[in-house]
């Protein structure tokens, strides 16, 4: 036997196991799991449509979860991305109904949510509110401040007909809704800045071990001020995409829905304990639950109990998941 | 050899960890009322059989027997309910709860449901005192000193009346000086009849304050059970180190030319008034008792600690930092002897502890990362500083005292610094790897940088440095180089100015 076939065995095998041991593994078990559970019963959750219907229905929290797996890492959270999300849509909403061009109001709407990421930043990097606290309570200033602009009803006005709305809420490329496809270019993006460049390691690095990053020159709160920052971003975006797919701003939406994407996140492979983070667990993370929360319908669980169910889901698979962690701690 | 003459008797004991052998059939024997010190360097299998000794890990084979009645731990409480109790190297309190609340964790008295503080003192106060512990035993955890801890834990040890009590690196977190102190403890423990196992890797404390000597050299016993009394520091070395044991002598540094290190009338909190000057390619020793100044010049050449006055110029010609982050931007590197606070991300691989000032601290190599080439990089550094391991992709966790260490350094080289500031680098770590690291300071100062080496083990600066300033209540008291730079100067000069 010569080497090279020896290499590229060595090499498969340590492909496979990269892949085996990754941090996204089990929740990609989990998703199949779910898909094969439902489909052996209900068939048609496996066609394409309906499949493509999960993808679009998860866009909302897994872009949450993407941003806020650069948050995560830091001992951060950001509890506001859900006020976040739906202010983010009211402001782009009143702006295009008073008749300000789609694609400035929302730019302007996006700047808004970076500034009420800069705003968490503010409070927990210079005042030093615990992020738990001070993004609980601006989540309350975020959702009172949608409803006292909106009145509290539901912002219509949004023009169908202009191209950017149309395209992100009802376009499709190759089958796929652009939303969907906008998730995974975002994904791809979001990915190799995690993984290849310096922010990333030091997303990961400062919630390892936050005092031997600073001795490593690692500067801690300007990266956890990026961290809200785009968390922030990202929330923005997706009520923003929320907004051109439903066409109108509704201040009682997205109820729950920073939760929803932390759980994303974190049944992803992204730890509350700090230090690890996979964008793609995130976004593996967030389908699951949205086709959890779908297939629970096809089970026929009235409306009144989706909700417990829904948690009771959430709860296994986090579960699951702290038990298959352990048991790798245990073999090493 | 069943005899109930000895406290705690291991025999044969073997283990490996997945095909590596760490102990061959290890005998050992404490005495009670005797000091054993049991040294070997890191991966002589020392702590294995410390951790055999504690029930923390189970031998392959062998058996334990105290006074004469086989034993067998499962677990580290249960070998304290047999009366063997170890005071561990990384300190193991919880700095928030108080002194009493610290000594009798899980297993506080009561009074039905409820703890018993009463209880609590009146158990306690006689150990804290006889230890010389002077705090009120309300005083948290977190406003004690080092020293004062160290002596907490001992106490919590003692709590529990063990026969056996092994010391594990015991003054390795202690300042100069502590060895008295510890005189006095290991007195105490010879007068309860304790049988102590202390492990440690400063030789004069051995000299000094042990009975009887084990020492295991890869896993197997060299020196079974010698008396001190008829040792020498040499004949200890040399039972350590087999062939490694002879030191290369050396001659007077070459002081390179460019600008080194100046500090002019520096005052901060701690020092008064304190100048000096250190030439490229010197070794230069900080010594004095803890709080006496030393750390606190390299806090104020770091960025890390406020200054009043005084002028600093770096090697690299800057000024003084006003932080952290800006000395390494200019030259500085800084290597901490607190690995696992400050120094390494442990379950993080090698590699990614080794590139992180470099790459991602500073983002000197651009905004896009390869992996293969980091860990490449990484690799060649740890070969360079001679990191044990059998993959740079193992957790730093993973490794041994000195070899973590030395990953430390690595990360630090990789900036190539023009200044580096040692903080005790040398806790902890065997005497093969401080050689080790030693020598590696030598090459990166002949490379052209200051190195300024604090050290609380006075034989440590004796060995790297070139001269040592000596600090005394914030001043530079000596400098001493040459024949009369000794272990006994420093300490004499430490202690009376």
């Amino acid at each position: 036997m010569t080497d090279v076939p020896q290499d590229l065995a060595a090499a498969q095998r340590t492909t496979l196991r990269k892949i085996v041991s990754a941090d996204w593994t089990s929740a990609v078990l989990a998703l199949v799991a779910v898909l094969a559970v439902v489909g052996v019963v209900h068939p048609n959750f496996l066609a394409a449509g309906q499949l493509v219907n999960v993808l679009q229905s998860s866009v909302y929290a897994a872009l949450i979860a993407m941003g806020l797996v650069f948050l995560i890492p830091q001992n951060e959270i950001d509890l506001s991305v859900g006020g976040n999300y739906v202010l983010t849509g009211i402001v782009a909403a009143l702006m295009m109904r008073a008749g300000m061009a789609p694609i400035l109001a929302i730019g302007l709407a996006l700047c808004l949510s970076m500034g009420i990421g800069l705003l968490n930043a503010l409070t927990s990097q210079v005042i030093g509110i615990p992020s738990l606290i001070g993004t609980l309570a601006m989540s309350w200033m975020l959702r009172g401040l949608a409803l006292a602009l909106s009145s509290g009803t539901q912002v219509t006005g949004v023009p169908l007909d202009d191209p950017i709305i149309s395209y992100l809420g009802g376009g499709r490329v190759l089958g796929l809704p652009v939303s969907v496809l906008l998730m995974l270019g975002l994904g791809v993006v979001l990915a190799l800045v995690m993984h290849k460049t310096p922010l990333g390691y030091r997303i990961r690095e400062i919630g390892s071990n936050p005092d031997a990053a600073a001795f490593s020159g690692i500067p801690i709160k300007a990266t956890r001020t990026l961290g809200f920052v785009l968390a922030a971003l990202m929330a923005g975006l997706s009520g923003i995409v929320a907004l051109a797919f439903f066409t109108v701003g509704d201040p009682q939406s997205g109820g729950g829905i920073e939760l929803f994407a932390v759980a994303g996140a974190v049944i992803g492979g992204t730890p509350l304990a700090g230090g690890k983070a996979t964008v793609f667990g995130a976004l593996v993370g967030s389908v699951l639950l949205t086709a959890v929360a779908i297939g629970l319908v096809y089970f026929q669980i009235p409306a009144t109990w989706a909700q417990f169910a829904t948690g009771a889901v959430i709860l296994g698979a986090v579960s699951v998941d702290g038990l298959v962690q352990r048991q790798k701690r245990f073999r090493k | 050899m069943n005899s109930p003459m000895i406290a705690l008797q291991a025999q044969g004991i073997a283990k490996s960890y997945g095909g590596v052998v760490a102990l061959k059939g290890v005998d050992f024997a404490v005495r009670p009322g005797s000091v054993h010190a049991l040294l070997g360097e890191n991966g002589a299998g020392k702590s294995t059989l410390v951790k055999i000794m504690t029930g923390a890990v189970r031998p392959d084979s062998g058996s334990l027997q105290m006074s004469g009645r086989a034993v067998s731990f499962r677990s580290t409480a249960e070998a304290v309910r047999g009366g063997v109790a170890i005071v561990a190297q990384e300190l193991s309190l919880f700095p928030r709860l108080d002194i009493l609340d610290n000594l009798f964790p899980m297993r506080e008295p009561r009074i039905g449901p409820f703890i018993d503080r009463r209880k609590m003192r009146a158990l306690a106060l006689p150990i804290l005192a006889e230890l010389g512990v002077e705090r009120a035993p309300e005083t948290p955890v977190a406003d004690l000193t080092l020293a004062e801890r160290q002596l907490v834990e001992i106490a919590k040890a003692l709590i529990v009346q063990p026969r056996v009590l092994l010391l594990d690196e015991p003054t390795s977190a202690l300042e100069a000086g502590a060895s008295a102190r510890l005189l006095k403890i290991l007195s105490i423990l010879r007068d309860r009849q304790v049988g102590v196992v202390f492990v440690s890797h400063i030789l004069q404390e051995v000299m000094e304050l042990c009975d009887t000597v084990t020492i295991l050299r890869d896993g197997g016993v060299i020196m079974a059970g010698a008396d001190v009394a008829g040792l020498s520091m040499g004949d200890l070395v040399g039972a350590m180190m087999g062939e490694k044991a002879r030191r290369q002598p050396r001659g007077p540094a070459p002081k390179l030319p460019g600008q080194g290190l100046q500090i002019s009338d520096l005052t901060a909190p701690g020092l008064h008034g304190v100048s000096l000057t250190v030439a490229r390619g010197e070794v230069v020793g900080l010594a004095g008792l803890a709080g006496s100044g030393p750390e606190a010049v390299l806090s104020a050449v770091a960025g890390l600690g406020p200054v009043s006055s005084g002028q600093v110029t770096l090697p690299s010609g800057a000024g003084r930092p006003a932080d952290l982050r800006r000395a390494i931007a200019a030259g500085v590197a800084y290597v901490s002897g607190d690995r696992r606070k400050l120094g390494l991300m442990l379950e993080k691989p090698i590699w990614e502890n080794i590139v992180q000032v470099r790459s991602i601290g500073m983002a000197r190599d651009g905004a896009v990362l390869s992996t293969a080439a980091l860990r490449q990089r990484a690799a060649a550094l740890a070969t360079r500083v001679g990191v044990k391991t059998q993959s740079v992709d193992a957790p730093a966790g993973s490794l041994s005292g000195g070899n973590q260490q030395k990953v430390v350094l690595a990360k630090w080289l990789d900036c190539d610094p023009s200044l580096l500031l040692l903080d005790d680098p040398t806790r902890g770590v065997d005497v093969g790897a401080r050689e080790e690291i030693n020598q590696l300071l030598r090459r990166v100062a002949a490379g052209g940088a200051v190195v300024l080496y604090l050290s609380t083990d006075l034989e440590e600066l004796v060995a790297g440095c070139d001269r040592v300033l000596v600090f005394h209540r914030g001043k530079i008291c000596a400098e001493l180089a040459g024949e009369g730079l000794t272990a006994q100067n420093l300490s004499h000069r430490m202690n009376g100015g």
